[in-house]
């Protein structure tokens, strides 16, 4: 299992000024850095390459989603733009060698809104429409796309794998699936390790986050539970660590953290990755 | 243990139908609305008297500007003051022991001060309500929500602390499972460190419908209350899965957490108490 660490637990936008996060992973333990792209113009894929490159490091490439960059709206001007950053993020994964763009590029984070079913029908249509033209560009650089269920909180569109199966078959195409976050599922899943057996094939990329999104581990989580569900499904694709840091208001303020939930974004980091690496590897008995 | 039932969920039913309900269920108790407009206490006391069960508690409602103990506006903090006064003469005249009350309102997600003052606006601010409350022999019980109700209190740690800030005998905490899930580390060792200061407890599972329907373990919290030798009501605060509960209540969903969830949440929290 190769574990990551999200540029959100320490930056946001990230850019050229942060690339140290890069070292600073590599010497935590990580193999992967998720390279999270709210601003493409930000993201310079030569130098973030050489980087990786030089300390042997892989990306994972994780797109942000605002009003502006909503599939599913009813407004085309914005799908349209939606579907120029999806297909940046594409390239830049390409660029990266990343094998996924994750997120939750269906709709806007935050839009959350009372719809009767037929409006529902319509909005995921819309989603499932500019989805797969995001697909096939995205295979045409043989890049996959990951969707990722957001709490009721963040999101009224994909809540739960039952919505996203639902999608990704409405969606159809063969490098559409999921990304599984498990402060998401903490909320939203009846059974989170049933829940992972059922996206079973279809996960593109874990988000293993505490309960609290602060320290895996320091939570109350079934993480054997999930790593067994995991196993079941011969999934070995990455495993990130995702968690925003709340020195950048902006950030915290976008997922609505207001207060520390560790001592320090290294000791979040660095303690959630021997959590996870000890709850993934079991040693013999 | 005793057993209530918010009738926050019974979206647009008059209040007999829920009493009626509840008793029928099984219940000691309902929790009420903190609306003291919507009813007549008389008649409150005397359907509840007529079906044998008690109110426990009300469950204020802490929603826009003129609800906010800790609104940079003095004069909406008076009335979010006098409102919390109504709720206790509510409370009074239905017979409940204790109300809910949450510093900041639901929804309001920035601060318009700096943090230390509108932490000493909401200790003035609930002084007053608790001196109030006092008078009528009624409790409060501060409420922590998730971090997308509200900014300012998310953990039950946090609401100790403001208790012990305002420091008034009949002010403690209370317990929510829905939101404790999502921020406590821990929710038995959560109910261990609150002790004596825990009040009230709303029970929700993870997904915030009825017990059984997510995925918390209520075994461990039930030992815990025993525990701490918890002396108030397991009251299920259930809603529909939505941002906005009670535009899904208002648009015709949730009709599963009338009769069905009613009986299905004492039910299996009963059995889980009976094997502890």
């Amino acid at each position: 299992m190769q574990f990551g660490a999200s540029t959100f637990i320490w930056a946001s936008p990230f850019s050229n000024a942060t690339l140290d996060l890069a070292d600073k992973a590599k010497s935590m333990g990580f193999e992967i850095l998720e390279i999270c792209v709210e601003d493409p113009a930000t993201i310079n894929t030569k130098a973030i390459s050489s980087r990786l490159r030089s300390l042997d490091l892989r990306a994972t490439v994780c797109g942000a989603f605002g009003p502006d960059r909503d599939a599913s709206s009813e407004d085309p001007a914005i799908r349209e733009n939606a579907l120029g950053y999806l297909r940046r993020c594409v390239e830049i994964a390409a660029e990266l060698e990343a094998p996924a763009v994750i997120g939750p590029a269906y709709s806007a984070v935050g839009k959350t809104r009372m719809l009767d079913t037929a409006d529902r029908e319509a909005q995921w249509r819309l989603a499932a429409d500019s989805l797969s033209i995001a697909a096939d560009h995205a295979a045409s650089h043989g890049i996959k796309l990951g969707l990722e269920p957001l709490n009721r909180f963040e999101t009224d569109l994909l809540n739960t794998v039952e919505q996203g199966m639902r999608f990704l078959s409405m969606v159809g195409r063969d490098n559409v699936g999921l990304l599984l976050d498990t402060f998401h599922m903490n909320i939203e899943e009846t059974d989170i390790p049933a829940a992972i057996r059922r996206a079973g094939d279809s996960i593109i990329e874990f988000h293993a986050c505490s309960s609290d999104r602060g320290t895996p581990g320091r939570d109350h989580l079934d993480w054997p539970g999930i790593v067994q569900a995991l196993r079941d499904v011969n999934y070995t694709g990455p495993v990130v660590i995702e968690a925003f840091t709340t020195e950048i208001k902006e950030i915290a303020r976008a997922v609505s953290i207001w207060r520390k939930l560790a001592p320090s974004q290294d000791a979040l980091a660095q303690d959630g990755l021997n959590f996870l690496r000890k709850a993934f590897h079991p040693q013999p008995i | 243990m005793k057993y209530s039932y918010d009738a926050l969920v019974y979206y647009g039913e008059a209040v007999e139908k829920g009493i009626e309900r509840v008793a029928r269920c099984g219940y000691d108790a309902i929790e009420l609305i903190g609306e003291p407009t919507q009813y007549d206490t008389a008649q409150v006391r005397s359907l509840c008297a007529q079906h044998k069960i008690v109110v426990s508690s009300i469950c204020s409602i802490f929603t826009g500007p003129d609800r906010d103990l800790v609104s940079p506006d003095p004069a909406a903090r008076k009335r979010a003051v006098q409102y919390c006064k109504d709720v206790a003469d509510l409370a009074a005249g239905v017979g409940a022991p204790v109300f809910i009350v949450a510093p900041s309102p639901v929804g309001k997600m920035a601060p318009q001060a700096d943090p230390e003052t509108e932490w000493q606006w909401a200790v003035e601010s609930i002084r007053e309500a608790a001196d109030y409350a006092n008078s009528k022999g009624v409790k409060i019980c501060l409420e922590a929500w998730n971090r997308y109700e509200t900014y300012f209190v998310n953990r039950i740690d946090q609401a100790l602390r403001l208790m012990r800030d305002v420091g008034r005998p009949n002010v403690g905490v209370m317990g929510d499972t829905f939101h404790m899930n999502i921020e406590d580390d821990s929710i038995p060792d959560t109910i261990r460190r609150a002790g004596k200061d825990l009040l009230h407890i709303h029970f929700a599972d993870s997904n915030r419908a009825a017990p059984s329907k997510g995925h918390i373990d209520f075994t461990p919290i039930l030992k815990a209350l025993k525990e701490i030798n918890y002396q108030g009501y397991v009251t299920f605060e259930i809603l529909p899965a939505s941002a906005d509960p009670f535009g899904t209540m208002k648009s015709g969903g949730g009709r599963e957490f009338f009769d069905e969830y009613t009986k299905l949440s004492i039910d299996t929290i009963k059995q889980l108490e009976a094997a502890l």
